[in-house]
């Protein structure tokens, strides 16, 4: 009995662990002329500094997003908001497309040449082409 | 402009927000806001923000910090788009007024090429675009020692914008020429003719450099204190056959004057640091003075928190030199010598009345509360220093003695 419930404390614990793990890689359509990209290239994407590409965003509340924040651009939710504010009310740039999850985002990917995105790696299949992966 | 129009057209895209809210429509909807509450320490002078009416005195008022814009964004095709923002606040009106800040059509050239026509920021700051977004900044509102320097928010005209990344260096080029008119409290109106502004930025991982030069012909219109004044001066000079007050009132009349700006930044946002400064000189050929402005701000994020501190300056570089004589030739009626020394008095006071003149120097603390996404609360304290003169006070009663201390919390939000 006390290893039953030992086993799914630790089962519980590796679940809550398991949003926070999810490594993230960066995605390109397969026709995409890059095969592979730096950090701070796939950052300038995101944070608005180049339009040579077209990034697509998950929610708000997606895991992967913070994940992905956080280990390519070195900012949180807020700081990437208050950047974005400042190109978007410039009327400098426009906010990034947000879908609802990895799976639109291969859709959205694949269905345009000058998309970028983000999944887990998990999420990975042919329809897509991964040109950097988080640490 | 019809100031019940234009709220209703501000009202328009939040009606039409929910019917166009999904992503794949073509128009984004989008705000930004700032409820505050601001106030001073005491009751003969009053801080308001560059160009405002009335500002705060000591019972705690909304309208010097408060704001609300609301932008749409409509995507023509993969090239075309048109963009345009209203906001609301208290400015040279003492109500709270609407104005149209931008309305452009932006076209893609090229990856990296960009034109806009219409209603555009004038980049003349490095926050000159976005210093009404408090969400965007990490000040409560930013100096009036720099900011009062040019009255413009916009200008109708054009502009074009090359951005390119070299590896991790990524440079904008703008160039943007047109016209520009800007009511001030009091009745006037200040216009730029042949307006041109530069705007060089470059981005490199957390640093950002930025120099800025704009070149003007400024006239102010309907100033009536300061028509009257240099009514007097050429009457002066042509009654008294005294032809420097008559090359005076030319050389202080704001009548398509050679104007500049030109102005350089840095601002710095890495690990924890966070820095902004920027340093500016106008000159003028008109009563209008040549300065030097300047601020450095700096803070440091523990998490959510952003406590900061900043220092800014104004001070006088150079004004029209006041050639009016003492007194009057001998043999000259006795009411001669009186007129021309209230003349030189006028005269004299003019670098420290109107719009963003004078000389002062602010040291303001504050911290940043990024409680909640997309909305930040803030509070601040400034200490404002008046040289001679009021400073950038307004409605200054007799007996005011500086510094002024000015308390402020502000709730940011974008959506």
């Amino acid at each position: 009995m006390k290893q039953l419930i030992k086993a799914s404390v630790a089962a519980a614990i590796l679940a809550l662990a398991a949003p926070a793990m999810a490594e993230v890689v960066v995605v390109v359509n397969p026709k995409a002329a890059e095969s592979s990209m730096t950090k701070d290239q796939v950052a300038q994407f995101f944070l608005g500094k180049s339009s040579a590409m077209t990034p697509v965003d998950q929610p708000d509340s997606a895991p992967v997003r913070a994940e992905f924040y956080k280990k390519v651009t070195d900012k949180d939710a807020s700081q990437v908001k208050s950047l974005w504010s400042k190109l978007v009310f410039t009327g400098k740039a426009t906010m990034p497309k947000e879908v609802a999850d990895s799976a639109a985002v291969k859709k959205a990917v694949a269905a345009d040449p000058k998309a970028i995105g983000y999944i887990e790696k998990s999420a990975v299949d042919a329809s897509v082409k991964v040109i950097y992966s988080a640490p | 402009m019809n100031k019940r129009i234009l709220a209703s057209m501000l009202a328009l895209p939040l009606a039409v927000s929910t019917a166009y809210a999904q992503d794949s429509s073509p128009v984004r909807i989008s705000g930004f806001g700032t409820a505050a509450l601001t106030w001073v320490n005491k009751d003969n002078a009053e801080f308001g923000r560059p160009n405002q009416a009335h500002g705060a005195d000591k019972q705690p008022t909304t309208g010097v910090d408060s704001n609300l814009g609301l932008q749409a964004d409509y995507t023509v095709n993969s090239w075309l788009s048109v963009t345009g923002q209203g906001l609301v606040r208290k400015d040279a009106q003492d109500d709270f007024g609407a104005e149209l800040t931008w309305a452009f059509a932006k076209a893609r050239v090229s990856d990296d090429v960009s034109i806009r026509v219409g209603r555009i920021g004038l980049p003349v700051f490095m926050i000159s675009d976005y210093r009404n977004v408090g969400y965007a900044n990490t000040f409560l509102r930013p100096p009036a020692e720099i900011y009062s320097q040019i009255p413009f928010n916009n200008i109708d005209g054009a502009d074009i914008t090359w951005q390119h990344s070299f590896g991790d260096t990524t440079y904008t080029a703008q160039l943007a020429v047109g016209h520009s008119k800007a009511d001030v409290y009091g009745g006037a109106e200040v216009e730029a003719h042949d307006l041109t502004a530069l705007n060089l930025v470059a981005e490199h991982g957390p640093l950002t450099l930025r120099f800025g030069r704009a070149d003007t012909k400024i006239s102010v219109n309907h100033q009536t204190a300061l028509n009257t004044l240099l009514g007097s001066l050429r009457s002066a000079g042509a009654g008294y056959n005294l032809p420097a007050l008559t090359t005076l009132a030319g050389e202080l009349a704001p009548e398509r004057k050679k104007g500049s700006f030109t102005s350089v930044g840095a601002g710095l946002d890495w690990n924890n640091i966070v820095a902004q400064t920027e340093y500016a000189k106008r000159k003028s050929d008109s009563y209008l003075n040549d300065t030097t402005s300047w601020y450095v701000m700096a803070g440091y994020r523990f998490g959510k928190l952003l406590p900061y501190y900043s220092h800014a300056r104004l001070s006088i570089d150079g004004t029209v030199a006041n050639t009016v004589p003492a007194s009057c030739p001998s043999g000259y009626p006795a009411a001669c010598t009186a007129t021309v020394r209230a003349l030189s008095s006028a005269v004299g006071t003019l670098k420290y009345s109107g719009l963003g003149q004078g000389a002062q120097t602010t040291d303001s603390i504050g911290v940043r509360w990024d409680f909640y996404r997309s909305v930040a609360l803030k509070v601040q304290v400034d200490h404002v220093h008046p040289d001679a003169g009021n400073g950038l006070l307004i409605n200054v009663q007799p007996g005011f003695k500086g510094p002024l201390t000015v308390g402020a919390v502000a709730l940011d939000f974008v959506f």
